[in-house]
């Protein structure tokens, strides 16, 4: 974006040329979601966790483990069954009989990038393990606590709750991500730009041949960065007000919560990162308003009997509330 | 042969043991009849204290209780009387009719109680839908910069007196909505205060004054969003391009 009478007040060259490596990276393999895309980048500049929900068999896993390849850090994943116990993700207490002492072995939550795939197939006895290490990037097990190696990011992915086999995720679970991304099934177009490559065998050969493009402290330093972003005051109050109108909705049966506010502010930083400005617009709140609210936000029963979804009730408040300029 | 043997003992084992047991038989103990001797003091009621206690007004069962109604009891009774069915028609009134009477005179004593309480709701100054829906807790946040009537302000003055104060920042936002609101005099965009500037962008079809409009609301946001420090010099140049704007809209 160039602008021959102001410059950023931070450099973002490193944080530019990475997030179009990233993007060039994924756009060999996935065909399209290139908002999808940018949300993932924007989730993990912005320190969030991500949900991605789509049908099976839209690439959903493959661009969560292309992101985490992207990133040289400690990557693990763990498939969520209904028989998952919380101990196989956090670890558990062995007995040493050399030593005569209990010896704490880490599960695959310990980890920088975490890879949860099909989430929602676990129950709410499992789920609850992630309560603690999502939010406060720690574990506590037999009075320990074992605290996370930053970055810490959890990438899940999930079916959508009407599939067969699937639990609803605890609402305090999913305040804990930053996002939820939707992917939608490909266009025609897109459709046969998939079919074509995968005729060629060039998906598999290039997914093997994908090279780190950040390191674990290249995001840590990105991150801080990106929260030491400028918002004006009145983009405070905007944001606010949106939350606050998810609160009071009639179609709402539970609105956003601050940590909602939060998300909102953080994600639209990395959006204004990614679109290389130093400083939010409206136009970053609206574009994350959805993917942030739309699994925080839960509709009443007659409008869900009626077939609206969050993302409307998201468009509607929205459209109530003047632009800040 | 071994069977008639085995009973044969079987007899002589049996025999013998009836023999070898003693039978003992229950010796009968004599009944013995307790008196009871102790002496029985007999005792009598307190003729004084029954005395004392009678003349407690709690225990005087059968005083005369008086039956006057209160000045209360008489208003719930004059009050519950106005519900009591008033005698409609004549006796030879047919049974249908003198029930469809009986009925709406209750439907205008419920007609009337609503009346009133519509009437006591509406001057304490209470929202008579607002009782029996969800109540809105959308926050009054105060608006002092609404847009919403952009075709009222002056934007000459309020540029030209953001400039006389120094207050370039402000004036370049005057400078973006009298842009705004130019171009929605000519139909060119249509305001409305939900609409975003990338929204505006996009409805302009020529796409030199769409690339112009662009590079504007760029200086428009690095100012007014990103706070940049704006001195006079930099204030020129931006007006200077917002002018020639302004000139190829009209």
């Amino acid at each position: 974006m160039e602008n021959e009478n102001f410059e950023n007040r931070t450099d973002l060259s490193k944080l530019s040329a990475a997030v179009n490596q990233i993007k060039y990276t994924l756009a060999q393999i996935i065909v399209g979601q290139q908002d999808s895309i940018d949300l993932l980048i924007a989730g993990i500049l912005a320190d969030g966790h991500i949900l991605i929900e789509g049908v099976p068999g839209v690439a959903k896993t493959l661009t969560a483990k292309l992101i985490s390849k992207a990133i040289d850090a400690r990557y693990s994943r763990i498939q969520f069954t209904p028989d998952l116990m919380p101990s196989d993700i956090l670890g558990t207490s062995v007995f040493n009989p050399k030593s005569a002492e209990f010896e704490f072995k880490q599960g695959p939550v310990f980890g920088n990038i975490i890879l949860i795939d099909e989430i929602n197939r676990a129950p709410a006895k499992t789920q609850s393990a992630l309560f603690e290490v999502m939010e406060e990037r720690q574990v506590t097990i037999d009075g320990h606590t074992y605290k996370m190696q930053e970055p810490f990011t959890v990438l899940a992915t999930q079916n959508p709750v009407e599939q067969e086999g699937t639990y609803r995720l605890p609402e305090a679970q999913l305040d804990r991500f930053l996002f939820k991304i939707e992917i939608k099934y490909p266009t025609l177009e897109e459709e046969i730009a998939i079919i074509t490559r995968q005729h060629q065998q060039k998906t598999t050969e290039q997914l093997t041949h994908i090279q780190p493009v950040l390191s674990g402290d290249d995001i840590i330093a990105l991150r801080q960065q990106v929260r030491s972003f400028h918002v004006e005051a009145k983009l405070l109050e905007f944001t606010a007000k949106i939350i606050h109108e998810t609160r009071n909705h009639k179609s709402l049966f539970l609105g956003g919560s601050p940590r909602a506010s939060l998300a909102m502010i953080n994600a639209a930083k990395a959006i204004a990162a990614i679109k290389g400005r130093d400083f939010i617009t409206p136009e970053d709140i609206i574009y994350v308003a959805a993917p942030v609210l739309r699994h925080r936000i839960m509709l009443t029963p007659d409008k869900e009997m009626e077939g609206a979804s969050p993302d409307d009730v998201v468009a509607q408040i929205i459209q109530k509330i003047e632009v800040p300029r | 042969m071994l069977r008639l043997l085995c009973t044969l003992i079987f007899a002589l084992f049996v025999h013998v043991s009836n023999g070898a047991i003693p039978v003992v038989k229950p010796v009968k103990q004599p009944l013995v009849l307790k008196m009871d001797t102790a002496k029985v003091g007999v005792r009598h009621l307190d003729s004084a204290a029954i005395t004392a206690h009678s003349k407690q007004p709690e225990f005087q069962y059968k005083d005369d209780i008086d039956t006057t109604p209160s000045w209360w009891d008489r208003f719930w009774s004059w009050f519950w009387g106005l519900f009591k069915p008033i005698k409609l028609g004549k006796p030879n009134m047919s049974p249908f009719v003198r029930a469809l009477l009986y009925i709406l005179q209750y439907l205008f004593l419920a007609a009337g109680l609503a009346a009133v309480v519509f009437l006591v709701l509406k001057l304490m100054g209470i929202d008579m839908l607002g009782i029996f829906r969800r109540k809105s807790m959308s926050a009054n946040l105060p608006f002092t910069e609404s847009l919403e009537n952009i075709h009222d302000i002056n934007f000459d003055d309020e540029i030209e007196r953001a400039i006389s104060h120094h207050n370039y920042r402000l004036a370049v936002r005057m400078l973006y909505l009298k842009c705004l609101k130019q171009l929605s005099d000519a139909h060119l965009i249509k305001w409305q205060i939900d609409k975003t500037n990338s929204a505006y962008i996009d409805e302009l079809t020529n796409a030199h004054q769409r690339q112009l409009f662009r590079s504007l609301t760029l200086q428009f946001e690095y100012v007014w969003y990103g706070e940049f420090a704006i001195d006079g010099q930099t204030f020129k140049n931006i007006n200077t391009v917002f002018q020639d704007f302004n000139k190829g809209i009209a």
